[in-house]
């Protein structure tokens, strides 16, 4: 096997235990049983736009924060030099992944632990971005006028660049290259910033821009809302319950509902190549890609990445027409599909931490011993962190598997009672909402149970 | 009435996690035991048995014979066996992390199999 290939969501070794068989059943009856508890507590009660009202808390002490340049320019400070450690370690440093900044910039701080922290407290990507923070500073030197109109493209350029970075995580072989993954830094830095030249700093942001639409879209299940007014100050902030943002009107398209999936199915990607089940695909491809020579790996991976995405839509799409058919109600599929894709975002974003836990814990903890000698060269700037020992106290075996269960459960919970209120809004009667969810509830145990049949299978040197 | 809907779904998540917990705790291993592995590698790829296991907090130790001269690293508890082909090689640690702990032939990265700490 090539070396690449027991190299786990970019770089890294794997530390993780399987979940234990017992803790996996316990995990999945909770799935099931509080599933049936929801359902049949909250039996459909309001409908229209009431059913997605929630309760939420004025905060008005943090409209000054909110309208303070500060966490913008701290953010893309942060974001900006995060960019050029990612670039120059990247060029300039160690070959190996593990002794590489480049890495732990890219695969741990920014792409598993900025996903799961925007969860928890909001979008970071948007005080983050660095290409934004680089746009503002050349556009205030000398300003920029947008030459073109975007063509009403929706969010398909973005689609196409988070499936290209997940595909350089995943299916490349090379994510654990330091130097492919600062040119690829590189390239996706000229494009982006050439992309808000010609066509518009926001327009492309919001529709080219990978990054900005996923933690958009992340920054959704988060706890805090702000109310703008047309000229962009914010009026009023508001504390809101996790998840709930996700009910909030967002524009409706088959581009979107593309991008959702492929984050649900790019994560159960990642955690399925280390299972032996795709061990087997694998093998059982051998004839085809072995041909191939270094291309065969790259194939087989993409292939096996675009069947799983595909079958996800498929699946998807077959239970939402089962949705409609049983609210029994005239709508359009485009924004009924869109409106319920947002609330499987929580599912995606659970497993997300539950799969990257020790990883974002664990391995983060070997940048300290880095910083003595970032680029490999020698050097001692920091000769007391030399030594560091990573500390294992947050990811002993049973604090993982506890923490993985919980999480998913937690996760399953919200994306449930979010879809079954999205249904209340979309459907006449609340016994009509009631009935559509039994597909919709199928959708999510099943989402639920692949998530934690990952968690739970061997693990392979695949992974 | 939604409020005290959401209540017992509160409850009833909350006793799911009390549980879970307290059913993980109930069945963590106190290990604590002395353990000797002995692991043969051959040919600097191969080594038998490829899955040793110990539990957490055991006293460990393992001995490597090799018929090639070179360094068998176990990841994890970074400890770094420099073998000479015929002789065995020993070390005593305390399993203090539970996982599984990739074994490499350090100079090729060849995956020789886990130590796993349950």
């Amino acid at each position: 096997m090539a070396p690449a290939a027991i190299f786990l969501h970019g770089f890294g070794p794997r530390y993780d235990l399987p979940i234990a068989e017992w803790l996996y059943l316990y995990g999945a009856g909770g799935v099931v049983a509080l599933s049936f508890v929801l359902v049949v507590v909250f039996g459909g009660d309001k409908v229209g736009t009431k059913a997605i009202e929630y309760p939420r808390r004025a905060v008005p002490s943090l409209i000054g924060f909110a309208n303070s340049p500060w966490p913008r320019v701290v953010g893309g400070i942060v974001g900006v030099l995060s960019l050029a450690v990612v670039v120059v370690a990247g060029f300039f440093g160690s070959t190996r992944p593990e002794l590489n900044p480049a890495e732990y910039f890219t695969w741990i701080f920014f792409w598993a632990a900025t996903v799961i922290l925007s969860g928890i407290v909001g979008n970071l990507w948007y005080l983050l971005n660095p290409w934004a923070a680089l746009f503002d500073v050349i556009s205030r030197a000398a300003p920029v006028r947008a030459a073109r109109k975007l063509p009403d493209v929706g969010v398909w350029p973005a689609t196409f660049f988070y499936l290209a970075f997940v595909c350089l995580e995943l299916t490349s072989g090379m994510a654990n290259r330091p130097w492919i993954v600062a040119i690829a830094a590189v390239v996706y830095s000229l494009v982006t910033l050439a992309g808000m030249a010609v066509f518009g700093r926001d327009e492309w942001l919001e529709h080219c821009e990978a990054f900005t639409v996923l933690f958009g879209i992340i920054g959704r299940f988060a706890p805090w809302e702000v109310e703008r007014d047309a000229s962009g100050r914010a009026t009023m902030v508001y504390l809101r319950p996790w998840g709930v943002g996700l009910l909030q009107p967002y524009p409706a398209g088959w581009d979107r509902v593309v991008f959702v999936i492929l984050m649900l199915s790019s994560l159960a990607f990642d955690g399925i190549l280390a299972t032996p089940a795709w061990q087997d695909f694998d093998i059982a491809l051998e004839p085809i890609w072995l041909p191939m020579g270094s291309l065969g790996f790259f194939f087989v991976r993409t292939l096996g990445l675009l069947l799983l995405s595909v079958s996800f839509l498929l699946v998807f799409v077959a239970i939402m027409q089962l949705v409609i058919y049983f609210g029994s109600r005239k709508v359009e599929l485009k924004t009924t599909v869109t409106a319920f894709a947002l609330t499987l975002v929580p599912i995606a974003l659970v497993y997300n931490a539950a799969h990257n836990y020790s990883y974002v814990l664990v391995q983060s903890q070997n940048i300290l011993p880095l910083l003595n000698d970032p680029l490999g060269r020698g050097w001692h700037l920091f000769p007391s962190l030399a030594g560091f020992q990573p500390s294992f106290a947050l990811a002993q075996a049973a604090t993982v598997w506890y923490a993985q269960v919980i999480l998913i459960v937690l996760g399953h919970v919200i994306a449930v009672y979010l879809s079954h209120l999205r249904a209340g809004e979309r459907f006449r009667t609340a016994q009509r909402a009631l009935l559509s969810q039994y597909p919709m509830l199928v959708l999510m145990i099943g989402y639920t149970m692949v998530s934690l049949s990952i968690l739970a299978a061997p693990t392979t040197t695949g992974g | 009435m939604t409020r005290s809907r959401t209540a017992i779904v509160v409850v009833l998540v909350a006793l799911f996690v009390v549980v879970g917990g307290v059913l993980i705790y109930a069945n963590q291993s106190h290990g604590g035991q002395n353990v000797t592995i002995n692991l043969t590698v051959t040919g600097a790829s191969k080594m038998t048995p490829d899955n040793p296991s110990a539990h957490l907090n055991d006293e460990v130790t393992i001995n490597i014979k090799s018929d090639t001269t070179g360094e068998v690293h176990l990841h994890g508890y970074d400890i770094p066996f420099d073998c000479t082909a015929g002789q065995v090689t020993s070390y005593t640690f305390k399993a203090d992390k539970s996982g599984q702990f990739e074994i490499e032939w350090e100079s090729t990265s060849t995956h020789l199999g886990f130590l796993v700490v349950s």
